[in-house]
């Protein structure tokens, strides 16, 4: 049943993809079509495109494992919209460019940033989508109890049998029925399972106990090697070895075992994780692994994803569709009210799954947390229905984040590396682009998803944002400053994000900086576009492309 | 119905970048009249006025509400309903105000954007 509630969204997506382009009657209603795309309507097909996995699970399980600091996640992802609305939205639209590469050559005529900005945008897409791909995965293993590679790969078929098939191809209302889908597959089994749990779950989520002994006997399936450190005798059955008693020591789970813990058991200890339920878990600052400094941390990952939404390829495009400039700021300030719905229910899995399976951060299975829960709760057909539509849900949310990404991620490769285009060319890449994710996902599986996303945010914000924000309102900004902007930008994010797979900072201070570092990276890529811009001359024709951007469509008296 | 030619129907996206391709030819230099420009001018500097405004109190908004929350550990303690305040202050607490600043925003950049001889 939950296989057939995901194939049924693949189906539903593809079909409405389908019916809509046959019910245009001719190519040029299908090419001003977007011209008469309502606000409200754009909204929800920008919120549709945004809410990713990493929103639909991604969010739930950082509650889970960090504690109630990481609902600063979705308060982030929603700010970032009244930057787009206050900084970008409006001009942006009005340059005609549907990229940032685009937006960089409108605006400074320079061929060598528009390069440098479709490197960027590869390097934000494949941040954004490796997570995306890692999640839809971990669904299919969930519901169907297969190896992880087996889920990952057969979503990197999904999506590429969706994209054969033309489904959700740049249709604004395929991606809008999908912002309501996922509002609905997300909120009524919220509410469903607040009602289900009676009042004494109820009062142990609002008022968390630390997760130190198993109050049943608690069967934890490992998906990944996990390292415990058993501080007292703990009495445990692993899958397929008769029950035993642990003495005091470190032990390692192997990934696909299962340990069942005895009722009363004391919990291991993971190294690098918190238990959940505990005085700092309960604390509401982002404290990732307990490394200390939660303002630090809470301030870096605000940074990040406010100022790095108006940098996201997918979304950017989404803006296109808006009649003119107006249009896209109205768009941006309905999306904000849109989000905030959504958000307001992330908590609710988080803090219920810190009560009902707080086993899950044992087994470096936070991230399942959102699919898990119902069937945690009732064991019945009811339990099997809301699990069916969770997953059904936060697989439209995989689909509609990684289709708008493969096409942005492909559109840099063909448009703005590569010389020459061509549609045949156009659909190779992306394939290949979808091939190349699968890849990469395969070995992520112990990476969680909603941090990685923001590592991607980290990069938007300390490449695109300066180059927006100081292309759009400052007249002074020269081609060379915004390429040295950006690269020191870049090298201060993405670099410094890479390196941290490799190198492991100690804990602390350093841990927080290299592996959150907008809150420096930002800030040092604005200076150095300043500064090399100052040292440099802007061409004479430089403010007139500035101030055009801010002129009204409507009274304009030289069209383009 | 009549004939139509065929087209071949693609994203915007690349046909913009074909088109470029097609003519090779770089953008024009952009270019606007005297009267626009002095209206540019304006709208700019006012645009500019109600941007910075807007994020300085989103700021105030995402940098305070942190602090207040860091500086008061008690909130913690604090419960209406049975939720704790803090949870509500992050949880709940901001998404109206992001609604209704996006609401101020929205309404001070169109306002900037209308000819000033209209009230």
């Amino acid at each position: 049943m939950i296989v057939a509630a995901i194939v049924l969204v693949v189906l539903v997506t593809v079909l409405i993809g389908a019916r809509g382009v046959a019910a245009i009657r001719s190519t040029s209603d299908f090419l001003v079509a977007s011209r008469r795309i309502s606000p409200a309507l754009n909204a929800a097909a920008v919120s549709g495109e945004y809410l990713s996995a990493a929103s639909f699970l991604g969010v739930a399980g950082l509650v889970l494992k960090d504690g109630i600091g990481a609902l600063w996640y979705g308060v982030g992802f929603t700010a970032g919209y009244i930057a787009m609305l206050a900084l970008v939205a409006a001009p942006m639209r009005r340059t005609g460019a549907l990229t940032v590469p685009d937006f960089a050559e409108a605006r400074l005529g320079s061929a060598g940033l528009r390069r440098l900005s479709g490197v960027v945008v590869l390097v934000i897409a494949t941040l954004y989508l490796v997570p995306q791909f890692k999640a839809a995965g971990l669904v299919l293993t969930v519901v169907s109890g297969t190896p992880y590679w087996v889920g990952v790969v057969v979503a990197g078929a999904a999506v590429s049998i969706t994209l054969a098939l033309g489904g959700m191809r740049a249709a604004t209302y395929v991606q809008a029925f999908q912002f309501g889908l996922k509002l609905l597959l997300f909120i009524v089994p919220a509410i469903w399972l607040v009602l289900q749990v009676g009042a004494d779950t109820r009062r142990e989520a609002l008022a968390p106990v630390e997760f130190t002994r198993f109050e049943r006997p608690s069967p934890v399936e490992f998906r990944l090697d996990v390292e415990l450190t058993v501080t007292e005798p703990t009495p445990v059955t692993v899958s397929g070895r008769p029950p035993e008693v642990l003495a005091p020591g470190r032990y390692g789970a192997s990934a696909g075992s299962t340990w069942t813990f005895a009722e009363g058991a004391a919990v291991p200890e993971v190294a690098g994780s918190l238990p959940p339920g505990g005085a700092d878990w309960a604390r509401p600052l982002l404290n990732p692994d307990g490394a200390g400094h939660p303002m630090l941390a809470t301030m870096s990952l605000l940074v990040a994803t406010v100022l790095g939404t108006m940098g996201l390829p997918h979304i950017l495009v989404r803006f296109h569709t808006s009649s003119d400039g107006r249009g896209a700021r109205r768009t941006a300030a309905i999306t904000v009210a849109l989000l905030s719905v959504f958000y307001l229910f992330p908590g609710v899995y988080g803090a219920l799954g810190a009560v009902l399976l707080p086993e899950l951060y044992l087994a470096g299975g936070t991230d399942t947390v959102v699919v898990a829960l119902p069937a945690r709760v009732d064991s019945g057909w009811l339990g099997t229905l809301f699990t069916a539509l969770l997953s059904a849900g936060a697989f439209a949310a995989f689909l509609a984040t990684s289709l708008g990404l493969l096409l942005a991620l492909s559109g840099a490769v063909s448009h703005d590396l590569l010389p020459g285009v061509t549609v045949r060319r156009l659909r190779l890449t992306t394939l290949g682009a979808a091939v190349f994710m699968v890849a990469l996902a395969l070995p992520a599986a112990h990476l969680d998803v909603g941090a990685l996303v923001t590592s991607g945010f980290a990069v938007a914000a300390s490449t695109f944002c300066p180059l927006l924000v100081l292309g759009i309102w400052w007249a002074r900004l020269t081609a060379q400053g915004a390429v040295v902007g950006m690269l020191v930008g870049l090298v201060s994010s993405a670099g410094v994000i890479g390196a941290s797979f490799f190198v492991t900072a100690p804990p602390g201070l350093a841990a927080i900086l290299l592996g959150q570092p907008a809150l420096w990276s930002v800030p040092l890529a604005f200076v150095t576009m300043v500064l090399v811009s100052l040292r440099g001359r802007p061409p004479a024709w430089a403010s007139a492309a500035m101030l055009r951007l801010h002129l009204d469509e409507t009274e304009h008296s030289h069209r383009r | 119905m009549t004939r139509q030619r065929r087209v071949a129907v693609t994203s915007p996206q690349t046909r913009l970048a074909m088109a470029r391709h097609r003519t090779g030819a770089r953008m024009q230099l952009p270019h606007l009249a005297p009267a626009d420009l002095e209206r540019a001018r304006r709208i700019h500097r006012a645009q500019l006025r109600a941007a910075l405004g807007a994020v300085a109190l989103l700021a105030v908004l995402i940098i305070g509400l942190p602090v207040l929350l860091a500086a008061f550990p008690g909130l913690d303690g604090v419960r209406v309903a049975g939720v704790p305040v803090s949870w509500l202050a992050l949880g709940v607490l901001p998404y109206p105000a992001l609604v209704l600043l996006a609401r101020w925003q929205l309404r001070r950049a169109e306002r900037a954007e209308r000819p000033r001889e209209l009230p």
